[in-house]
């Protein structure tokens, strides 16, 4: 398994880069895997989303809908991706440490 | 310049031992407005990575094998193999597949047809560690050499000169996972050889023998299924939190109140969803809802672990796990005492409980099993639904899962459907059986990993590609919305990465989804704009 090593962080990850351990996550890890992803700064916009995804994950083991976490962040889609450029799944859910969506998604 | 071909027997194996590379250049050209697409190339595994991961000849990793932690490691696993083989050659081991395995290892006359009906061979310009007979023939030079009598004497004579060794099986394993089993190639074939289902075994040796698969299809597919209830992980809380949401948002869109039933006993129909349409398409569960309720039909969704997730990805790689899932979805059923149990839109969903398991379920354990097409198609043509087909006023093709139409041979309900609701429906060329795979079949679609997904869109996804240009040719401009109807979760996973990497939706507005929204968009009870057009 891969170590993602960046700053003080480092934390074992998949090949594509998601936390292989969601328990270990924080807001240090946060920024460090922001920047894999081009984001240099986590803005209040990015915290609003990865907050949701965070609290979603942890209650119910999946990231939430995309319609969803639109509606729960009153953010569209174009705005998530601006946001974060890989989008909600590559880009949102890694920074959030999530582990990579799985199954038909 | 033209590729090598294999002109004899010796040749493959030599092939074999050379990697080849894909090349952009040589892919399939597609037609107006990509006259001048460049594609970018595959990702390359990276050097670091290849101290942990196996990579497949052609550069691509699918099966993601760990690398051997030391010579005798890769000696046991070799062993495993050839214990494995023996295994799936004798009829105490092997069942459910031996006779049809047996028929095409034996009878295959290397006449080729088989090539020019795969669209991952032709796709990809002709390689030829793609051809469809390409891992038979290795398969049954290991067979020849190692399991039948006397195989070891003068084996380059024989043209059975293949050297059983970890990098052989690495690339036998990784060719495995380079072919959809959409088995378009078994329905050209003249004689009836099966390179899909002969490929399928070769995946169920490695996963029930060396613990070699797909991790999207294992760990995270039928493991996580049979843990957690799900292979998107969703837990039941998580189901329960998805469908009021849903309802909340069909009454936002169409004022209907609508409470979602579960675990309703007795009821008509027991709804089997693959779980990936909560999560990314939950329109085609809210769908399903809407047009159940105006039919009046009794209806009901499980809350059980795996009761409420229809895939079954064994049916892809392992007899084992396979047992498993199907044996779950009847038990539910049974227990609930539904009359019937209705497939949503998942083709292999279909073909493992209705096709494969129907030949396999003990008779205490049978409930029957029916297509949604099936289904709807009665809703629809027996005008159970009041419909207004203007409102589905826009180009609309059908893509064809390969599971429910070749495998399985639904066909013309979704087309009667079509009819009554999408008033500028084309077909694609060819369609039905002879379609060609979306090329995420197999469960490829849920394999984001490395660079799986740049392969899947270049190379297996690109006559599907082709073919839907070719469908919308004559209104191909972005500003005219166009939908790409195709009714199995799998599939839309594929239609999603396709139309994403080509950019179809910004230069064509080439949008993508399955039948019930389609179905739903043209109730004229429902308030207009059920179809939102918002690219997802």
């Amino acid at each position: 398994m891969p170590t993602f090593t960046h700053g003080e962080v480092s934390i074992e990850v998949d090949e594509d880069g998601f936390m292989q351990e969601p328990e270990g996550w924080n807001e240090v890890v946060a920024h460090a895997l922001a920047s894999t992803e081009g984001v240099d700064d986590l803005t209040d916009e990015h915290w609003k989303v990865v907050n949701y995804l965070r609290e979603y994950y942890l209650q119910f083991g999946v990231a939430p809908m995309i319609r969803k976490l639109c509606k729960e962040t009153g953010f569209n889609l174009k705005r998530i991706y601006e946001l974060f450029p890989s989008g909600p799944a590559k880009g949102a859910c890694k920074v959030a440490g999530l582990p990579k969506p799985t199954g038909c998604v | 310049m033209e590729r090598p071909r294999i002109a004899s027997q010796g040749d493959l194996v030599r092939f074999l031992d050379q990697n080849e590379g894909i090349d952009p250049a040589r892919l399939v050209p597609l037609p107006y407005p990509y006259e001048d697409w460049v594609d970018e190339p595959i990702k390359e595994i990276t050097e670091d990575q290849r101290t942990r991961i196996e990579v497949g000849p052609d550069g691509v990793c699918g099966a993601q094998i760990p690398v051997p932690q030391s010579e005798e490691e890769k000696e046991r696993l070799v062993a495993s193999f050839l214990e494995g083989l023996r295994k799936l050659l004798t009829k105490e081991n092997n069942w459910t597949f031996l006779q049809p395995l047996l028929l095409s290892m034996e009878n295959c006359v290397k006449c080729q047809t088989c090539a020019e009906a795969c669209p991952i061979y032709t796709g990809s310009g002709h390689m030829e560690m793609y051809r469809p007979t390409f891992r038979a023939e290795v398969l049954r030079k290991i067979v020849d050499r190692y399991i039948k009598p006397g195989g070891k004497l003068f084996p380059k004579l024989r043209g059975n000169d293949i050297e059983l060794d970890w990098e052989t099986l690495v690339k036998l394993a990784e060719l495995s996972y380079r072919c959809t089993l959409c088995r378009r190639c078994a329905q050209q074939c003249p004689v009836g050889v099966d390179n899909g289902l002969l490929t399928r075994e070769i995946r169920k040796l490695f996963s029930q023998e060396l613990g070699i698969a797909m991790p999207e299809l294992h760990q995270v597919g039928t493991v996580k299924q049979l843990t957690v209830g799900s292979s998107t992980g969703l837990n039941p809380a998580g189901l329960m939190d998805i469908m009021e949401f849903a309802e909340e948002d069909i009454t936002d869109k169409t004022g209907l109140e609508i409470k979602i039933p579960f675990d309703v006993e007795g009821a008509e129909y027991l709804v089997l969803h693959n779980a990936g349409e909560f999560l990314s398409w939950p329109e085609n569960l809210q769908a399903f809802a809407i047009i159940l309720e105006a039919a009046g039909i009794s209806w009901t969704l499980s809350s059980e672990l795996v009761g409420y997730d229809s895939v079954n990805y064994g049916l892809f790689y392992d007899d084992i796990q396979y047992s498993r899932i199907a044996l779950k979805h009847y038990e539910i059923a049974k227990k609930l005492g539904v009359k019937k149990i209705m497939m949503g839109e998942c083709g292999h969903a279909h073909k493992a409980t209705m096709a494969v398991a129907d030949r396999l379920i003990p008779d205490s354990l049978r409930v029957r099993a029916e297509s949604c097409l099936v289904a709807l198609e009665d809703l629809v043509t027996s005008d159970r639904l009041r419909l207004d087909p203007s409102r589905n006023d826009f180009p609309v093709t059908l893509h064809d899962p390969c599971n429910i139409t070749r495998s399985m041979g639904i066909i013309q309900p979704q087309r009667n459907i079509l009819a009554k609701i999408a008033p500028r429906f084309r077909e694609m060329e060819p369609h039905g059986v002879d379609n060609f795979c979306c090329g995420g079949g197999s469960g490829f679609a849920v394999c984001q990993s490395l660079n799986f997904p740049d392969w899947r869109t270049r190379v297996s996804g690109r006559v599907k590609f082709k073919q839907i240009l070719e469908a919308f040719a004559d209104s191909i401009e972005p500003e005219t919305h166009k939908y790409v109807c195709a009714p199995c979760s799998n599939c839309k996973g594929q239609m999603r990465d396709l139309l994403t990497y080509y950019d179809a939706w910004e230069r064509c507005g080439i949008m993508y989804g399955g039948l019930v929204e389609l179905i739903v968009n043209a109730m004229a009870d429902i308030p207009e704009g059920f179809l939102e057009w918002e690219f997802h």
